[in-house]
């Protein structure tokens, strides 16, 4: 940034302006060849991957031998290496990244590496779906994921990283001309598509098609084949180039075309690339020619000296070649309407009022009444700007505008102003060249505060990051534990004293994950370190999975029960019976109730035999009895059934409390045995299953009252009970006669009421009457009022005469009609005879 | 019932929806929909079925049926994280796996969250790489404005018979959830072993919070909220146990509700249109439905919503009758108004209220068929009988709550609502003489040591009557519980007849009613010396038996079991009206409110220590403080709230009548706080006895 003039580097193309920043230059030496390399460069300013293209390197060898061992750089945007990841795993054909700057590592037979910290650690994961026998031949990326192209013109998505799902595409093949290839391709990012999964535009033959997940469209367009396809940032326009090297744009859903251009150089030199810059422009990159397309088709032309990579960004693109690195992108509105020629906004006569006072010049009032009206915005203006500019110069020049603008009005917040300040101070730090980050006030926002400080940590620019975040008050707890983790890793000090430099930085602070810090402790096979470090840990339920990959079991076990989290217990359990002999594995839980619960109560419904030989070892044999009785209970057949009702009855006839349970489980077989004698004489009839009550209940409603008989003295079935059985199931069967003879007997344990009562809701009062008058231990006003229920007033009557309850009969009179009605009278005249 | 003004309990359910909705639009195009049968509950409370296909679901099925057929590619699991339905699903996978030419991409979202376990059994059944697992975190559902359940049926079992504490854990979270919106409880008091686990929880919850990256900011002690008192149901069991006397409470003992829904007869319900809130029926199941129209039973959501419910749920069910009636008389005065409209706009007045008339009509004659329901149940000979042991007295007193005779006749859909009016319009004449409620004088026998055997032979008598199970054990349970175990004789002699009329399976029910210390012999309990709620030293202290109850116009929350105050609600009771509760145990009446300035500035326990060691389980009483500075900032912003809200949640579930007597509690103390009810799930006696029988 040597230029001190503001509208340095700018063009103007059509009525709008561009402007070409240098952010870094003398990336590489000049012998470097660039043209060698695939280079892919992280979203918002972020770091570029080289991979020496294979294509090329079998045609030029004229490189030495230290070349030949393959690997994958990692730079900076300035240049300065970061990272060189050494690679062995076969050929690459997909390279690229995500927003949160992972690096993403595509090989031919479909494995992709993910990695997440510009450090070298990755993640592994396969595309699967045929992947590895059609073999990935191209890959597109967007923020989150990417799609893979295989060599059978299948695609395939991964929308995530930290669980990616490789899902296939809709099969465009069918669509695909035999003979036809696929030209080119591009992707629409899930977010800008309608139904927010990502759609894939496919170049065959004259034709374009829309492949998602479900299904393939064919846009039926005559003008193929392209060579390239590219859409823009924000998914609403997509660019086409053609064989004869003309570029069109069109909008995305394929409706209207906007613009057209020629690159005048027909089919022989084809563009190398073509990228879009933000959302209006398209440019087309040759070996050491730069074409950028307007919005009308009009174009500006650059020449380098050599070759430039094009990394598209969301408001302009960087070009990258050896000797720089520059931004191009449309000039922001604010900052055209500053210092375009001839401007005559109210912010630009602002930023000229503080050039006059610093000149002293006295028209710096003369330009404040001029605008006076306009004022706040005119510091808006200016606040915007100066976040655009690159410059610190103009920075300054701008904010100190706005400054004098503000003291000037009477009320005005500064928050936005204050806040440009802080956000500048920050930016300026990341673009240093040290650091190398070029990012633009708008990716900024976009990318937001918390994953530009991720970005500087994985940079180790622990240091810049707490400053930055302590600046912009930011959490600082991920800075502190990754710098921890980097201390754990790399330092050479032994370990209590990393231990003490970690604890006596890291405690205190919010936050602190020290469960993540042992990992890398144990990972690094710093074990003492690691359990030093874990004992730090606040949450209980944190420390479990690295305990256990410790070996550290019995600890693991505890700390899980401590974290109340039942899912984690039973989770500790679930490994540690599959790791340790059962005997260790019982003693274990055995004096540890939460675990043994879970163990039973999961254990009840899926493992009955793990059940019965944790009973066993613990001597609980009540228990363990029932866990047999249960399994008895559910078996169908009865010879296995008898027998494992015996084997429950022998388990618990041998404690002194399990007398009465044990002797039930043998009435129980009784019971079972006799029902299958049932079942046998008496054909169509089930018994078995049935309780002893419904088993006399069955026999004297079929009236096999001696079999009954038989069950009754069999169970030892008290008198009480079996008279209401009997009673019950002769009402059921209706069977009146048999109730009334058997309702001649003396005396009856349950008293002749429910007789009465039953006989009345089963809708028989003839019979119900019957047993009116052997109820005898119940006051008179009582069975009058049964006689009433059976509709026999009269009766009624005879017993209030008997009682001689003359308020009783004149109730009674008055409810009575007919030929009761005189009966009820006379009784009434013989009680009172006088009247 | 008003919605707590502190608290906006709607916000869950809209936060649910949207989750849930976010969640099926994250699986592109059509989609299969496979439930776990007991969320249809839960997700109908907040879903209607007709949302559900507007965000592509074509068909759902029931986990334990299967898919059927296999027309959509998607397939979309939504199930409770158990191990259970973990391998049911690698079970689908698998089979699906052997459909030649079939290619499906499944989503498994696990409620309320994924867990290492469920992960662990995919992956061992090795279908991990073939599923997209998300999680679904559905804690809390708010039944009412004033209540939120989390609707874990199984919660009482696992936590007092399987000991799983589970089911505190997500209670926990729930609770967390709240303080995360609305700042700490500055104190949690409770009673129990396990509600002491849930203050644990909370409270170490509350630390890893503070340790975690999620927030910036420690948590604060909340300007809205008062305390959190936690109730655990194991401090009292004999509440449940007892015949639940409110509406709400004798519609969940009779029917049974299921998440605020009701299953009735159509003919009961009345015209259908009405009723579409069903939810997620499962399309196989509901494809049948129209077929059968007279026997089919559709389910019906009782909820504040319903203006008459609202009105009718907490009384005690004596009064119903009156009430209906009342309603019926003033409907039909309303609709008198036709007869006298004269004018063209006197008429259009009465046809603008028609429209409300018929609601409020059609809601009367839910609640008349309902009642009359009921009482089939009410006057059976056996529950009575259930009735008379309760309460120590002796037979023939129906509870009755239409004078006999003028009962009405049974409703059919054909007749029109004039045929309800005129029927509740006889009934009313006179004031129902039979429904003579005495107070359970049982408890109160029991408690002072009364020779409980005078009610055996009714208990055997039941037994031999073929009673429901359930309500002979909730009999003897009562019994071991208050009478402090039961003798040995008799225990044994119960059993026996328990297993030869119910089966001898009814083994392991009897040994599991003794895990659960729901039935002990006096012997075992004095060998093992475990301490136990003692209602001999309570009953007087506590002032659990009211003998003198006014259903009309109750004073006391005894009303809820005519007669018998809940235990647990008398704890409440202990911490938020302490001058009242004071008075009644010092039984100097009349004194409410002097001393009130005294003692409520203690709070928490403070004067009822000793009452409290006569109940089982640990007693708590935890502060949670904040920063100081933060504190005072939040005060200064939010001004000094003086009306608290006050949130009582129960570990192992709550009865229809302790939600009654909180609610009653909580309109007298309307002036100085309000109560936000929380469970684990609505429960009662008999899904206690069943969760023994499992």
């Amino acid at each position: 940034m040597t230029t001190d003039s503001a509208t340095a580097g700018w063009e103007q193309v059509e009525d709008k302006y561009y402007r070409k920043i240098l952010l870094y230059s003398t990336l590489w030496d000049a012998d470097f060849d660039l043209s060698d390399y695939i280079v892919a460069g992280a979203p918002y300013g972020g770091a570029l991957a080289l991979y020496r293209d294979e294509s090329k390197l079998q045609l030029q060898t004229r490189r030495g031998p230290q070349n030949a061992k393959s690997s994958i750089d990692i730079y900076s945007s300035a240049g300065k290496l970061i990272r060189q990841i050494s690679w062995d795993k076969g050929s690459i054909r997909g390279l690229g990244w995500s927003e949160d700057e992972k690096l993403l590592v595509i090989t031919e037979d479909g494995n992709v590496r993910c990695y997440f910290d510009l450090q070298g650690d990755f993640t592994q994961f396969s595309l699967g779906n045929g992947a590895e026998e059609a073999g990935v031949k191209e890959c597109r990326f967007w923020s989150t994921g990417f799609v893979a192209l295989l060599s059978n013109n299948r695609l395939i998505a991964v929308s995530r990283y930290d669980e990616p799902r490789p899902r296939l595409l809709a099969d465009p093949s069918s669509l695909i001309q035999p003979g036809e290839t696929i030209h080119a391709w591009a992707l629409v990012p899930p977010s800008y598509t309608l139904s927010r999964h990502v759609e894939v535009f496919v170049s065959t033959g004259t034709t374009i098609l829309i492949v998602d997940a479900t299904e393939v469209q064919d846009q039926m367009l005559q003008n193929g084949p392209f060579v390239h396809i590219s859409v823009s940032p924000n998914g609403k326009y997509v660019s086409l180039c053609t064989l004869q090297g003309k570029v069109w744009v069109i909008k995305s859903d394929f409706q209207d075309k906007l613009s057209e251009y020629d690159t005048e150089m027909g089919a022989e030199a084809l563009p190398r690339a073509m990228e879009w810059c933000g959302n209006d422009s398209v440019v087309l990159a040759w070996a050491d020619e730069v074409h950028m397309i307007g919005p009308r088709g009009a174009a500006l032309r650059h020449y380098y000296d050599s070759w430039v990579h094009l990394i598209p960004e969301m408001d302009g693109i960087r070009m990258v070649s050896v000797e720089k690195c520059e931004f191009l992108q449309k000039v922001p509105d604010a900052t055209e309407d500053i210092f375009k020629i001839g401007a005559t906004s109210p912010a630009s006569i602002l930023l000229d009022a503080v050039d006059q006072i610093e000149r002293k010049s006295p028209k710096a009032d003369d330009n404040i009444q001029l605008i006076r009206s306009q004022l706040p915005e005119a510091v808006d203006a200016c606040v915007k700007a100066a976040g655009h500019e690159f410059s610190v110069r103009w920075q300054k020049q701008l904010l100190k505008a706005a400054s004098f603008g503000k003291s000037v009005l009477e009320l005005y917040s500064s928050d936005e102003f204050v806040e440009m300040c802080e956000t500048l101070r920050v930016l300026n730090a990341v673009r240093f060249y040290e650091v190398g980050l070029a990012i633009t006030y708008e990716q900024f926002i976009r990318l937001t505060p918390e994953k530009l400080i991720q970005r500087l940590v994985n940079r180790q620019q622990h240091l810049l990051a707490l400053r930055v975040s302590e600046y912009l008050r930011l959490p600082t707890d991920r800075i502190y534990i990754h710098w921890a983790c980097m201390k754990v890793r790399l330092s050479k000090d032994d370990e209590d004293s990393i231990c003490r430099m970690v604890v006596m930085k890291l405690t205190g602070k919010r936050g602190i994950s020290f469960e993540e810090i042992a990992r890398t402790a144990y990972d690094e096979g710093r074990g003492k370190l690691a359990t030093q470090l874990l004992n730090y840990e606040p949450r209980a339920g944190r420390q479990v999975p690295l305990l256990l990959s410790m070996e550290e079991d019995e600890i693991a076990l505890d700390k899980a029960i401590e974290s109340g989290d039942t899912d984690l217990v039973f989770y500790v359990l679930l490994i540690l019976k599959k790791k340790l002999p059962l005997a260790n594995f019982f003693r274990m839980i055995n004096d540890r109730p939460v675990a043994s619960s879970l163990i039973e109560s999961s254990a009840r419904e899926s493992d009955t035999g793990l059940l019965r030989d944790f009973y066993y070892q613990d001597d609980r044999r009540a228990d363990g009895a029932h866990v047999i009785l249960r399994e008895s209970l559910e078996q169908k057949d009865l010879a296995i059934k008898m027998e494992k009702l015996k084997l429950a009855a022998k388990l618990l006839a041998d404690s002194k409390e399990h007398v009465l349970e044990a002797k039930a489980l043998d009435e129980s077989a009784k019971l079972l045995q006799m029902q299958e004698v049932f079942e046998k004489d008496l054909q169509g009839e089930r018994f078995v299953g049935d309780s002893v009550n419904e088993t006399v209940f069955k026999l004297i409603r079929m009236g096999y009252s001696s079999r009954a008989n038989k069950v009754k003295s069999e169970f030892k079935i008290p008198e009480k009970r079996f008279w209401w059985l009997k009673l019950r199931a002769l009402v059921a069967k209706r069977d009146w006669g048999e109730i009334e003879e058997w309702g001649r007997t003396k005396k009856s344990p349950i008293g002749w009421e429910p007789f009465f009562n039953e006989c009345l809701s089963a809708g028989n009062t003839k019979a119900a009457s019957i047993f009116i008058p052997k109820c005898t231990n119940l006051p008179p006003a009582d069975r009058m009022d049964m006689w009433v229920r059976c509709g026999l007033i009269v009766k009624a009557g005879e017993e209030a005469f008997r009682a001689k309850d003359v308020n009783a009969l004149e109730i009674l009179q008055a409810k009575a009609t007919g030929a009761p009605a005189l009966e009820i009278d006379r009784l009434l005249k013989q009680l009172r005879p006088n009247k | 019932m008003a919605p707590p003004s502190g608290i906006d309990t709607s916000h869950i359910k809209a936060a649910a929806q949207k989750d849930f909705f976010e969640l099926l639009l994250g699986v592109r195009g059509k989609k299969v929909l496979v439930l776990d049968k007991s969320l249809s509950g839960p997700l109908g409370s907040f879903l209607k079925f007709s949302a559900l296909q507007e965000h592509g679901v074509d068909k759902i099925f029931w986990l334990e049926d299967g898919v059927a057929d296999a027309t959509q590619k998607n397939i979309v699991f939504l199930v409770r994280c158990n191990s259970k339905n973990a391998y049911a699903i690698a079970e689908h996978v698998k089979k699906n796996s052997k459909i030649p030419g079939q290619d499906f991409e499944y989503t498994v979202l696990f409620v309320p969250r994924r867990t290492l376990v469920c992960e662990k059994i995919l992956e061992d059944e090795g279908v991990l790489g073939d599923v997209t697992i998300g999680e679904f975190p559905l804690h809390f559902l708010a039944l009412e404005p004033d209540l939120l359940s989390l609707e874990l049926d199984d919660s009482f079992e696992e936590l007092y018979l399987r000991k799983d504490y589970t089911s505190i854990f997500y209670s926990a979270r729930a609770l967390m959830s709240i303080q995360r919106r609305y700042g700490l409880f500055p104190r949690i008091i409770g009673k129990g072993d396990c509600a002491r686990r849930l203050a644990d929880a909370l409270i170490r919850m509350r630390s890893e919070e503070d340790a975690s990256d999620s927030n910036l900011f420690a948590l604060t002690p909340s300007s809205i909220l008062g305390e959190l008192i936690v109730v655990d149901r194991e401090s009292d069991m004999v509440t449940p146990l007892l015949t639940q006397l409110t509406y709400e409470g004798l519609i969940d003992e009779t029917i049974g509700i299921h998440n605020s829904k009701v299953e009735l007869d159509a003919a009961l319900v009345g015209p259908p249109q009405q009723q579409q809130q069903g939810g997620t029926q499962p399309s196989s199941s509901s494809a049948a439905a129209p077929a059968s129209s007279q026997k089919q039973k559709r389910p019906v959501v009782l909820s504040s919503e319903d203006k008459l419910f609202e009105n009718l749920r907490d009384t005690n069910f004596a009064i119903v009758g009156n009430l209906l009636n009342k309603v019926a008389r003033r409907l039909n005065d309303d609709y008198e108004v036709r007869h006298q409209a004269k004018t063209v706009s006197e008429i259009r007045e009465f046809v603008s209220k028609l429209g409300g008339l018929q609601q409020e009509h059609q809601s009367l004659r839910l609640h008349t068929g309902l009642a009359e329901e009921i009482m089939k149940h009410t006057r059976s000979d056996i529950f009575n009988k259930i009735l008379e042991v309760q309460q120590s007295r002796p037979p023939q007193l129906y509870l009755n709550i239409f004078p006999i005779g003028a009962s009405p006749q049974p409703l059919t859909s054909a007749k029109f609502w004039s045929q309800t009016v005129e029927n509740l319009l006889q009934w009313g004449i006179k004031e129902p003489r039979d429904n003579i409620l005495t107070p359970p004088r049982w408890i109160a026998d029991l408690a002072a040591g009364v020779d409980p055997s005078s009610q055996h032979d009714a208990i055997e008598e039941l037994i031999a009557r073929n009673a429901p199970v359930e309500a002979v054990l909730r009999l003897i349970c009562i019994e071991s519980l208050v009478g402090q175990g039961l003798k040995p004789k008799d225990l044994e002699n119960f059993k026996r007849e328990i297993l030869q009329a119910y089966g001898y399976h009814h083994v392991l029910t009897l040994d599991a009613l003794e895990k659960l210390q729901l039935l002990q012999s006096r012997t075992t309990i004095v060998a093992s010396g475990v301490a136990r709620t003692s209602y001999s030293n309570l009953r007087k202290v506590l002032k659990l038996i009211v003998d003198e109850v006014n259903e009309h116009n109750p004073d006391d929350i005894a009303y809820v079991y005519s007669g018998y105050a809940p235990l647990s609600i008398r704890l409440v009771q202990c911490i938020i009206q302490k001058p009242l509760m004071t008075a009644t145990t010092k039984g100097r009446r009349g004194e409410d409110g002097l001393n009130a300035g005294v003692n409520a500035g203690a709070g928490g326990w403070r004067g009822f220590e000793d009452v409290l060691k006569s109940i089982k389980g640990k007693t708590f009483d935890e502060f949670q403080r904040g920063e100081d500075k933060a504190l005072r900032a939040r005060n200064i912003l939010n001004g000094q709230n003086e009306k608290k809200v006050t949130v009582v949640f129960f570990v192992g579930g709550c009865t229809f009548t302790e939600i009654a007597a909180l609610r009653f509690i909580g309109k007298r103390e309307e002036g100085r706080r309000q109560i936000l009810i929380g469970t684990t799930a609505i429960i009662n006696g008999n899904k206690m006895m069943r969760a023994a029988m499992a």
